[in-house]
């Protein structure tokens, strides 16, 4: 007792001891002439889940490389995202509106190629009549004397296979005959890289649509406030297209528009909320991947020029109509020039979260041999999600012609009435040639970093590299999707008979199972006779995950 | 139109009539916040995509665009007598586009008998009102007789 009041006594004499040096220390680091507060946060429910989101997105971009990038985009679903597919050779009635929105682009028919394509049209013209005899050959002989050997797959519908093989020859041979002869005159075409089938994905959140129905029944049976039952979430939506012939360059397109142009309100995009299953597109779980044809730390990362087919119209009911067919055209170049730009903004470091910072051009081509639309499309801007839908003043912009005959039959070998005007405008999308740029291209990429095969850490780079080419791939996973059996539903959510039974099921533990984060698991074990001698305990691998 | 089995026709028989078929369709409510040129009908389980079709345009002369069926599994409920869980029967619900032009607006059915309810509420209150005040002008002498008054 007596102890213990001599020793406060002297905490007490310690404490009134003044210590000098610290505390001029503390004066010159602690205090400044005007009181600096911190800043007063939202505490509502809405602000702290804003702020939680905007971390999110933050540590995406902080984030180095662009594989890195792709797996922190998934890292919130174990499962997958449950995406609305909006695939290249399926356009429901009436998706026009719905595409619009959804890729937040302004559609602009026109007759002629827009204005950045005046230059090169005097030198188009020349080049044109020398080229002119070389295709009309190419194309009588595709389509009349070549003999086919047709090897039908059983998903498509036989006459879009057909349309679509006869395409892809005709489309070959005339790309072929253009890039040799342009060669000669224009640098460009020389260090264009050519892809043939090439595999193009890409994944963004579309927010300010309407919630699907089963979210909204269970927002009214656990008494969310009558106001939020059809509040709009973030909506993820994954395009895949499967060009013929894709195009690619070093260095990107000249804008067709000044980018100050981009947040003209005249580009308005009506909204769309009605949910995409009332149009056509339907839901399916993946992860998301953005992929433009080829893979990260490729040299040729800019595309110049697409082309599509159009065996789809062939499969499309007679009671859509001809104006439906031409809306589908033009839906399908805008889902495909926006789905390429996006994936080619992701490789540059931009995600759906983070926004551009300079516009991208692509050109792209609908044929089937005859008929020839060609869509020129800028994007200005990725960001749609749901807290930037309504607040992003950019829009993209497309530019589209509507289908033009390129000849009008095709007699005793001999193409009779070819269009010159459509081989000149497609002369125009070869001969615009990509220039560099002035400005930063990947802001948001490390400076040393930028892909996975920059980093020095073997096993880092190794694991990181297997971990993203597998989550991309979207293989079948052997394990199943978490699912809630139909008596189960019956005899033990809805009408509890098996009270007596322990609760074992992630639904009867109020857990809900797709909440599940991309690193919850555990890593492979590894068995003590191939651990580090001597007796490391390491028991599990290293997962290089990262930290969003 | 019906899922009856007809005799084949063969050259020389007579047209064939078909009565009391058992196709039908009802037209029902759609859910809120549908595109306003698709309409929504419960349809006999045998029915198929092309029958819906030819129903609406050949008796109801009904420019169908598309259709798309879905059935709906019927709900589980206590059977109120026994407490055991039965199920009510399944639905086949057609989803019919019409035409981008053409719109479709679910009629109000309720809305006259509404107003009448209405109208009746606010008579009974303004009569509940008058008579509260007559009772409290009488209130001093209860026993005299309603006419009497100043």
């Amino acid at each position: 007792m007596h102890i213990i009041k001599l020793h406060r006594s002297l905490l007490k004499i310690k404490n009134a001891i003044p210590r000098y040096s610290t505390i001029t220390a503390l004066e010159e680091s602690e205090y400044t002439e005007t009181p600096e507060y911190p800043p007063i946060l939202d505490m509502t429910r809405e602000g702290k889940l804003l702020r939680r989101r905007q971390s999110f997105q933050s540590k995406i971009q902080e984030l180095n490389t662009i594989e890195e990038k792709q797996i922190a985009l998934n890292m919130p679903r174990y499962y997958g995202w449950q995406c609305i597919m909006l695939n290249n050779d399926k356009v429901p009635y009436n998706a026009m509106p719905l595409v619009q929105y959804y890729t937040r682009s302004h559609f602009i028919p026109v007759a002629k190629l827009p204005e950045a394509y005046n230059e090169i049209e005097q030198q188009a013209s020349n080049i044109l009549q020398e080229i002119k005899s070389q295709i009309e050959d190419a194309i009588a002989i595709e389509l009349t004397d070549v003999e086919r050997n047709f090897k039908f797959l059983q998903d498509k519908s036989i006459k879009m296979q057909q349309e679509d093989t006869i395409t892809k020859c005709v489309v070959r041979q005339i790309n072929r005959i253009i890039m040799n002869n342009l060669s000669d005159n224009l640098p460009h075409i020389l260090s264009t890289q050519i892809d043939y089938d090439a595999r193009h994905e890409a994944f963004w959140h579309i927010g300010g649509v309407d919630p699907p129905t089963t979210t909204v029944k269970w927002r009214k049976e656990n008494k969310w406030p009558k106001s939020t039952h059809y509040e709009s979430t973030d909506r993820p939506v994954q395009y895949i297209g499967s060009p013929i012939l894709t195009l690619r360059n070093r260095h990107p397109l000249k804008p067709l528009i000044p980018y100050s142009e981009a947040e003209n309100p005249a580009f308005k995009v009506d909204k769309f909320t009605t949910i995409p299953g009332s149009v056509g597109y339907f839901r399916e779980f993946r992860h998301g991947t953005n992929i433009p044809g080829f893979w990260p730390g490729d040299i040729d990362e800019f595309g110049l020029l697409s082309y599509h087919g159009r065996g789809h119209i062939l499969d499309r009911k007679t009671s859509f109509g001809e104006q439906d067919n031409i809306e589908a055209l033009h839906c399908q170049a805008m889902k495909a020039s926006f789905g390429w730009l996006l994936a080619q903004a992701n490789y540059q470091g931009f995600t759906t979260f983070n926004d551009l910072t300079y516009p991208l051009v692509t050109q792209t081509v609908i044929t089937n041999g005859k008929l020839w639309s060609l869509y020129a499309y800028q994007l200005n801007t990725i960001v749609m999600h749901n807290d930037t839908v309504d607040s992003n003043p950019k829009h993209n912009i497309c530019f589209g012609t509507k289908p033009l005959q390129l000849y009008e039959t095709i007699e005793n070998g001999k193409v009779l009435g070819l269009n010159e005007d459509v081989l000149k405008m497609l002369l125009q999308f070869y001969m615009n040639a990509p220039a560099e740029r002035d400005h930063a291209m990947k802001p948001y990429l490390g400076k040393d970093e930028k892909v996975v095969a920059d980093i020095e850490d073997d096993n880092r780079r190794c694991w990181l590299e297997e971990r993203y080419k597998y989550l991309v791939s979207n293989r079948p996973k052997h394990s199943l999707i978490p699912e809630v059996y139909l008596w189960e539903k019956i005899y033990k959510i809805q009408h509890n008979t098996r009270f007596f039974e322990a609760k074992r099921r992630p639904f009867e533990r109020g857990i809900n199972p797709f909440n599940r984060r991309l690193d919850d698991h555990i890593s492979p074990y590894i068995p003590k006779v191939l651990r580090e001698y001597p007796r490391s305990k390491k028991k599990f691998e290293a997962t290089y995950y990262p930290q969003v | 139109m019906s899922t009856r089995w007809y005799p084949i026709y063969q050259r020389g028989n007579p047209q064939l009539r078909v009565f009391l078929p058992n196709f039908w369709m009802k037209l029902v409510r759609p859910h809120p916040k549908q595109l306003p040129n698709i309409v929504h009908f419960h349809c006999s389980m045998e029915m198929t995509k092309y029958d819906i079709k030819n129903y609406l345009e050949k008796i109801y002369e009904v420019p169908v665009v598309d259709v798309r069926t879905k059935i709906n599994m019927g709900k589980f409920k206590k059977d109120v007598v026994k407490g055991y869980v039965i199920k009510e029967d399944d639905v086949k619900v057609a989803f019919v586009t019409l035409p981008k032009t053409m719109t479709f607006k679910y009629p109000d059915l309720f809305e006259k008998s509404i107003n009448e309810e209405e109208e009746h509420a606010k008579s009974l209150d303004e009569s509940k009102k008058n008579f509260r005040k007559y009772i409290d002008h009488n209130k001093s002498r209860p026993d005299i007789p309603s006419w009497f008054s100043i």
